[in-house]
């Protein structure tokens, strides 16, 4: 719950950029190349601090160096639009140097940015339509900066789960309650250091 | 069987339309009167009170109301009645109104400022609801492409018609779906919850400055698609993409410094699209261009005023009768201040108004058919709402 009002606030909060890389006809366009240079660019530019240091390069085959990099939040549903980008400057985490530093949810790596992928990333489900008619998903990939954003958790108080068993409420013991409670908030420490990459997608969606 | 049970009650002035109430819990029930009326001498068509239950359907009510001759007689509405709502999350929307798909989802828009849309039927919109486009091709090279997936305010102007704050008078625009054209391609929705965080990234429509494009140490004029939320104060950066013109404004780069970010601040709040914003920085601007082409359309990136910050500049101010720790409070349209549920907190830093509650709506009766639910403007009317531990049998 904490993670999907974390996610809705930045869609909200954190600028837009729209890809233009990529080639199948929509605003935005599925991400390319140019795309994923582009916004790492602008965070360099702006000054934002990288999350993760490079991976010096090994003799090991179908393997290459990794820069030091951004996070890129994005929507496992891109992962065969990832795939096709593979060998044009795109590694699968398999193909790191080493994986020791890879996260359990990152897909891989381009230019200055290492991707991490969530089935709950956000998503604007046909919310473009090209000019053949034709309706696409909207993808927010936030590509983010070390000091960008941060979880306050108010008074210290984390997430809490509350559960009451029947013994204990209502009568002849019907009810129960179960519920989540927490009291935090969010906010964009440097609003110049995360940008939302929109795209669609290129490849069918997987069922 | 008041362990879980909540209660609450309140009154508001009717403005005529649908009320929304905004609760700490989403009830079962609802009862409303209409303290004016009843302190009003029988007249045909009058709403006194109404009631709600969850199970009799959402947009449903019981009410009591003057006849013709007139008599006080029990009525029912079976649309524009009482409803629950409980905010969900951002990226949803109402149903897609599809260009050629059936004959009641048909729509147009003008190439004009500011862009008209006529729907087919009626749309249901309300003034300060937020839509989106999608396609808008003319033609596989004319059109309106240049607003899709933009968030608009809606301003409605009939039951079948609204306009959005966007100049599409361009000689880059064409009208969409004209009754000589062929091979149209469009759709629009409605943004169920566009304010759940605010004030964030809104994109602009327009950008001006009292003496041309020259800023003498004085403000410029942002419009906005949809509400920025924004109060006196408030720190703000632009994002203006190069073939938007005012590059200038942009935060980012710093010519005399680079890296270092520069930003504005909200010097006045004209209306809810409308801000003055101080821009110490820059000396004169680029002026503001919105005919964008329709080939440029796919990557082209839209140009947005962001809040900068998580320490507020801004502030509520505290005045003669107003509550000693107002709520913060967004503004959908117009000037009109609805509060979120939120307690004290301090305005302008970003605002969590994820809510819930009901809604009174303003639908006429079976036998009362002219009446209006909700009263009329300046109606006094006083509302309680509960949430049961129990309903039987559900």
């Amino acid at each position: 719950m904490e993670d999907l009002i974390l996610r809705d606030y930045i869609v909200s909060a954190a600028s837009q950029i729209n890809a233009g890389g990529g080639s199948n006809g929509f605003n935005p366009t599925n991400l390319g190349l140019t795309d994923f240079s582009l916004v790492a660019t602008t965070l360099d530019t702006n000054n934002a601090y990288k999350f993760m240091s490079g991976i010096e390069g090994m003799d090991r085959f179908g393997t290459g160096p990794i820069r030091s990099s951004y996070f890129m939040l994005s929507s496992t549903e891109l992962q065969s639009d990832f795939d096709a980008l593979v060998g044009q400057g795109v590694l699968n985490n398999w193909n790191y140097p080493t994986n020791a530093s890879a996260l359990p949810s990152e897909w891989g790596s381009v230019y200055n940015i290492r991707i991490l992928t969530s089935s709950e990333a956000p998503v604007a489900r046909n919310a473009v339509q090209n000019n053949a008619g034709t309706f696409n998903d909207v993808y927010y990939n936030t590509v983010v900066g070390k000091q960008a954003i941060t979880h306050i958790n108010q008074d210290g108080f984390s997430m809490n789960l509350i559960y009451r068993d029947p013994y204990y409420s209502g009568m002849l013991a019907q009810n129960a309650t179960l519920a989540v409670k927490f009291a935090q908030a969010q906010a964009l420490t440097q609003d110049t250091a995360i940008r939302n990459l929109l795209s669609t997608r290129l490849s069918n969606l997987g069922v | 069987m008041a362990e879980y049970s909540k209660m609450a009650r309140g009154s508001f002035i009717s403005s005529g339309s649908a009320q929304v109430i905004n609760l700490p819990f989403v009830p079962d029930y609802v009862e409303f009167f209409n303290f004016t009326l009843a302190n009003t001498n029988a007249t045909s068509q009058n709403v006194v009170s109404g009631k709600w239950q969850y199970p009799m359907g959402q947009g449903t009510a019981v009410i009591e109301g003057y006849n013709a001759t007139p008599t006080l007689i029990y009525d029912a509405v079976s649309s524009g009645g009482i409803s629950t709502f409980t905010a969900g999350q951002m990226l949803q929307y109402g149903p897609v109104y599809k260009h050629n798909s059936v004959a009641s989802a048909d729509f147009s828009i003008t190439a004009a400022n500011p862009a008209v849309v006529t729907t087919a039927t009626v749309h249901g919109l309300k003034s300060g609801d937020v839509v989106i486009f999608e396609g808008l091709f003319q033609t596989s090279t004319t059109g309106l492409p240049q607003m899709n997936g933009i968030p608009f305010t809606v301003t409605v102007t009939s039951t079948t018609s609204f306009s959005v704050p966007w100049d599409a008078s361009g000689s880059n625009y064409t009208a969409f779906n004209s009754a000589t054209s062929t091979g149209n391609i469009g759709s629009w929705k409605q943004v169920l919850y566009p304010y759940l965080y605010f004030p964030g990234t809104t994109f602009i429509s327009a950008i001006t400055a009292p003496n041309g494009t020259t800023i003498p140490n004085g403000s410029i004029l942002v419009d906005t698609t949809d509400a920025h939320n924004f109060v006196p104060g408030q720190e703000v950066a632009f994002r203006i993409p190069s073939q938007w013109g005012p590059v200038e404004l942009n935060s980012l780069p710093n010519i005399p410094t680079p890296g270092s970010p520069i930003y504005g601040y909200v010097d006045s709040v004209t209306d809810y699209n409308s801000v003055l914003v101080r821009t110490p920085f820059a000396a004169a601007f680029t002026a503001f261009n919105a005919n964008q082409t329709v080939a440029s359309v796919p990557g082209l990136s839209y140009p947005q005023i962001v809040a900068v910050g998580d320490v507020n500049t801004g502030g509520v101010q505290i005045s003669a009768g107003s509550a000693l720790y107002p709520p913060p409070y967004f503004v959908p349209i117009g000037t009109t201040r609805f509060n979120t549920i939120n307690g004290p907190a301090i305005q302008g830093s970003f605002v969590n108004n994820t809510s819930q509650g009901f809604i009174i709506g303003s639908g006429a009766g079976r036998v009362l058919t002219t009446a209006n639910m909700v009263g009329v403007s300046t109606n006094v009317i006083y509302w309680r709402a509960m949430l049961h531990d129990l309903g039987l049998p559900f």
